[in-house]
């Protein structure tokens, strides 16, 4: 892990307010595992914290991030052209392990594909994926996953199965029953709580990757955190113990 | 290489470059980039008697030159503290600056009596920014006599030197400084966050309130060591708002000896190591031979 420049090869939409940016890094990365984020900045922009980012994909030396503009600092980043300095702090954080024996199911919501995305290229068409999102406008964010066949869920009915992506899911969890099923899901709080709701009967394993307010991004400030079943320490670092988690150590 | 190392309470420290409490976890965080003994010292997070929680989130907010935070003083305890993380300084034989805080003056009294004398230790530091939940929750470093009152109880159980950390929220902080050291302080840490509210207008909402940090704080600190290493001889720790080499050296000529780097290692997680590094530069480029040279060079200016 360390703090390297790279250059902004190409920063463009893909959907309304969605952008997916190419930086090419001015060195290795080291070893990215799927979960893993970056904190990224512009140097002598307005915002001086850094962002965190999920990796949506690194090789050769260019590492891709797909983000969703939410507030001052990804509306500074959604204007930065071809060619402008950025510095990326990563790999950083606790990453989705995988046990080979069980079977792979990944919900993603929305912005939440981009943190998953790495997983799902890593399990190689191994996992069944649900996705879900408004309306059609934003299925344009599964561009490289179309190849493994994901479930859709729009919650207008413009594309796919009318509802959320929780209801599409519950429809599949029947033929799911007596399998060694592990969950894997990135997306808003309400949706990774009623996967909650919806799996404790059944007991399935289950990761989830949270999205926090971060500070530093390395475990400095304790300003990213999630309340844990931990009663000795219930706060623990989205950045440092996260950002994937036990769904049922974490107090959602 | 400049010789920038200094001596404080009999100690010899490498430079007078410090983390500010709770801006470099626990120490261990940021081993991957620097080896955390390219410090001066490394200051704790701050420690309580007892594990403490902190506060929900948000805790982080920011602004346009500062951010905001209200991470509630989240830590393992005093006892846990020194169980897992102090072998790692030993081995590294980085000296400490134990910072804490209490609720109550029962809770410093206990906290400070905890820490035993170590050869690793230089000073303990005191948080006077806490709520004082025994006087209506006002703060411990808002009022001279309180501050008087608690220092001295807590001199009064350790040997270990003691810095008053003061908060700038005070009506005239040299009277506070002055107030720290009658009653025992062996020196003081300028300045703590300022209290400060974020707002979000399109929600009509204060999503945030809590310390204020970051380059926005400098001039007040500047200040607040100018006046106060003016009105009382003990050593001074200079902290706000410092992003860069020639920052600190401000602090230095302001008065103080020793500085503490917090905010700006979140914008760059090497903003310490340059920062040493540049005191050093200063010190060669202009035939300084040591950074008490310069010390309160400002003064009568």
């Amino acid at each position: 892990m360390d703090d390297i420049e790279g250059k902004i090869l190409s920063n463009s939409s893909i959907a309304p307010g969605y952008h997916l940016l190419r930086i090419r890094l001015s060195r290795s990365m080291g070893t990215v595992r799927p979960g893993q984020f970056i904190m990224v900045k512009i140097p002598d922009g307005e915002v001086f914290l850094r962002r965190p980012f999920s990796i949506y994909d690194y090789q050769q030396g260019i590492l891709t991030v797909m983000y969703k503009i939410v507030g001052k600092g990804t509306e500074q980043l959604s204007k930065a052209s071809k060619g402008t300095s950025v510095l990326t702090l990563g790999p950083l954080g606790r990453w989705f392990t995988v046990d080979r024996r069980n079977i792979p199911v990944v919900i993603a919501g929305g912005i939440g594909f981009a943190g998953i995305y790495s997983l799902i290229k890593k399990l190689q068409g191994k996992a069944s994926i649900f996705f879900g999102c408004s309306s059609k406008e934003e299925i344009p964010l599964l561009r490289d996953a179309v190849r493994f066949d994901p479930l859709i869920a729009t919650l207008d009915g413009s594309y796919g199965f009318k509802g959320n992506v929780v209801q599409l899911f519950k429809n599949h969890l029947k033929g799911l029953k007596g399998k060694n099923v592990e969950i894997f899901t990135c997306g808003p709080v309400n949706m990774v709580k009623s996967i909650k709701g919806l799996i404790v009967p059944h007991k399935i394993p289950c990761q989830v990757l949270l999205e926090e307010r971060m500070a530093c991004g390395m475990g400095l400030c304790f300003g990213c955190v999630m309340k844990t079943t931990d009663a000795e320490e219930p706060y623990k670092r989205v950045c440092k113990e996260g950002p994937v988690f036990n769904l049922w150590e974490i107090s959602l | 290489m400049g010789n920038i190392s200094i001596k404080l309470f009999g100690k010899t420290l490498r430079n007078p470059v410090f983390n500010a409490s709770g801006t470099l976890g626990y120490g261990v965080e940021i081993e991957p980039l620097w080896s955390v003994e390219t410090m001066g010292a490394y200051v704790t997070k701050g420690l309580s008697i007892r594990p403490h929680h902190g506060n929900p989130t948000p805790r982080v907010w920011e602004e346009r030159h500062g951010m905001i935070n209200s991470i509630g003083l989240q830590n393992v305890g005093v006892d846990r503290f020194f169980d897992t993380y102090l072998p790692f300084f030993r081995k590294k034989r980085l000296p400490i600056i134990v910072n804490f805080f209490g609720f109550t003056e029962d809770e410093y009294v206990a906290c400070a009596e905890k820490i035993k004398p170590d050869r690793l230790i230089v000073a303990l530091e005191m948080n006077l920014s806490c709520p004082n939940i025994k006087a209506g929750g006002i703060s411990f470093g808002k009022e001279p006599s309180m501050v008087f009152k608690i220092v001295k109880k807590v001199k009064g159980v350790t040997k270990i030197p003691l810095f008053a950390k003061l908060t700038p929220e005070v009506k005239n902080i040299v009277d506070i400084a002055k107030a720290a050291c009658d009653a025992g302080a062996d020196g003081l840490t300028l300045i703590n966050t300022m209290p400060a509210a974020a707002f979000d207008a399109k929600k009509k909402s204060i999503p945030l309130k809590g310390g204020l940090s970051g380059p926005v704080l400098k001039p007040i600190s500047l200040r607040a060591v100018h006046e106060c290493s003016k009105a009382v001889s003990v050593p001074i720790i200079g902290v706000g708002g410092i992003m860069d080499a020639m920052d600190a050296v401000s602090f230095f000529m302001a008065g103080a000896r020793a500085v503490q780097i917090g905010t700006a290692t979140f914008i760059d997680p090497y903003a310490i190591p340059k920062i040493i590094k540049g005191i050093s530069d200063y010190l060669d480029a202009n035939g300084i031979k040591k950074i008490d040279d310069i010390v309160r060079t400002a003064h009568g200016k």
